[in-house]
């Protein structure tokens, strides 16, 4: 399913449960959403650069099972965005279900 | 040259050094669970590399994506050069001394032809010592916050115009063609520069980044 233009807020949404690394944000991401939200593995990281060049998370180096691996994790204004974001997605939601009848 | 290889430089063509080794350490490690993941769910080796590249997508559209957020080769060569020339001016209280005393004394002349009554060339060096002076004293003062920054540029922009349209007076529209092709340069740095801003975050701005 496309939805372009979401990622950041799922990213957001994946990491204000704790710090993590890209490959565990995509799992939980696809796994989350039962696989409806699959998406190219590859577009992830740019995502997540430019959310830490806004502010939204920040980066350091961690290991695991031996292996150097980049972790990520939210910042204070990255809490405030996403709480913005899941409001205006209430919003959306709620607004397209009534036009589609379905409510 | 695996799939993986392949995958990598397609993606990180165009992008500097620093921005493309993190690509790399990143994707590999990404590409190391999901490898993993596909051995674990019962997948053969080569069904499992097979799978976590096909995974990744298309490396020319993650290339498009990581040149809008990573620093390019261009950006990467001018934020070293502009690191250098900063590094070599600042090193040097002869140079910093020179560099500030080019504006005062093309103020100071421009005042005295002023007085003599040369009102054209006192106006294009007065315009000129304040457009090189602008330029000059800025690193001294207290202006490395993001806001104090974009004030900076702002009023460095105005007092550029406002020094070229002194300098050429009422033929500013005539000379335009020379204005633009002598400063088409100083746009494009200046854009570049504003792309480097974009893509790094605020804590790893070098001090010249915010001029």
């Amino acid at each position: 399913m496309n939805f372009k233009g979401t990622l950041p807020t799922l990213i957001l949404e994946a990491l204000a449960h704790g710090p993590s690394h890209g490959y565990r944000i995509a799992q939980r991401i696809k796994e989350r959403s039962e696989g409806v939200l699959d998406f190219k593995e590859g577009t992830l990281y740019p995502a997540l650069h430019k959310l830490e060049s806004d502010g939204l998370v920040e980066s350091y180096e961690g290991l695991e099972k031996g292996r150097p691996r980049r972790y990520y994790r939210i910042t204070a204004t990255g809490r405030k965005t996403l709480a913005k974001d899941r409001d205006e997605w209430r919003e959306i939601s709620r607004a397209v279900t009534i036009i589609l009848g379905e409510a | 040259m695996t799939a993986l290889d392949q995958w990598l430089k397609a993606a990180t063509r165009g992008l500097a050094a620093d921005s493309a080794r993190r690509v790399r350490t990143e994707i590999q490690a990404h590409y190391d669970s999901a490898r993993e993941t596909a051995i674990g769910r019962g997948l053969s080796a080569e069904e499992a590399d097979r799978s976590a590249v096909k995974d990744l997508g298309d490396p020319k559209a993650a290339n498009r994506q990581y040149r809008k957020v990573l620093l390019t080769t261009a950006e990467g060569r001018m934020l070293g050069q502009s690191n250098r020339e900063a590094r070599a001016f600042c090193a040097n209280a002869w140079m910093k001394s020179t560099l500030l005393a080019i504006p005062a004394t093309a103020l100071l002349v421009s005042s005295a032809l002023f007085l003599r009554g040369e009102f054209a060339v006192a106006g294009a060096l007065f315009a000129g010592g304040l457009a090189i002076g602008m330029g000059f004293i800025a690193p001294f003062f207290p202006v490395y916050t993001p806001a104090r920054s974009r004030m900076l540029r702002r009023v460095k922009w105005a007092l550029m115009a406002g020094a070229l349209l002194l300098a050429f007076g009422p033929d500013a529209l005539k000379w335009s063609w020379l204005l633009v092709s002598c400063l088409w340069i100083v746009g494009w740095i200046e854009w570049k520069r504003a792309s480097i801003r974009r893509k790094l975050p605020v804590a790893r701005w070098p001090k010249q980044l915010y001029l």
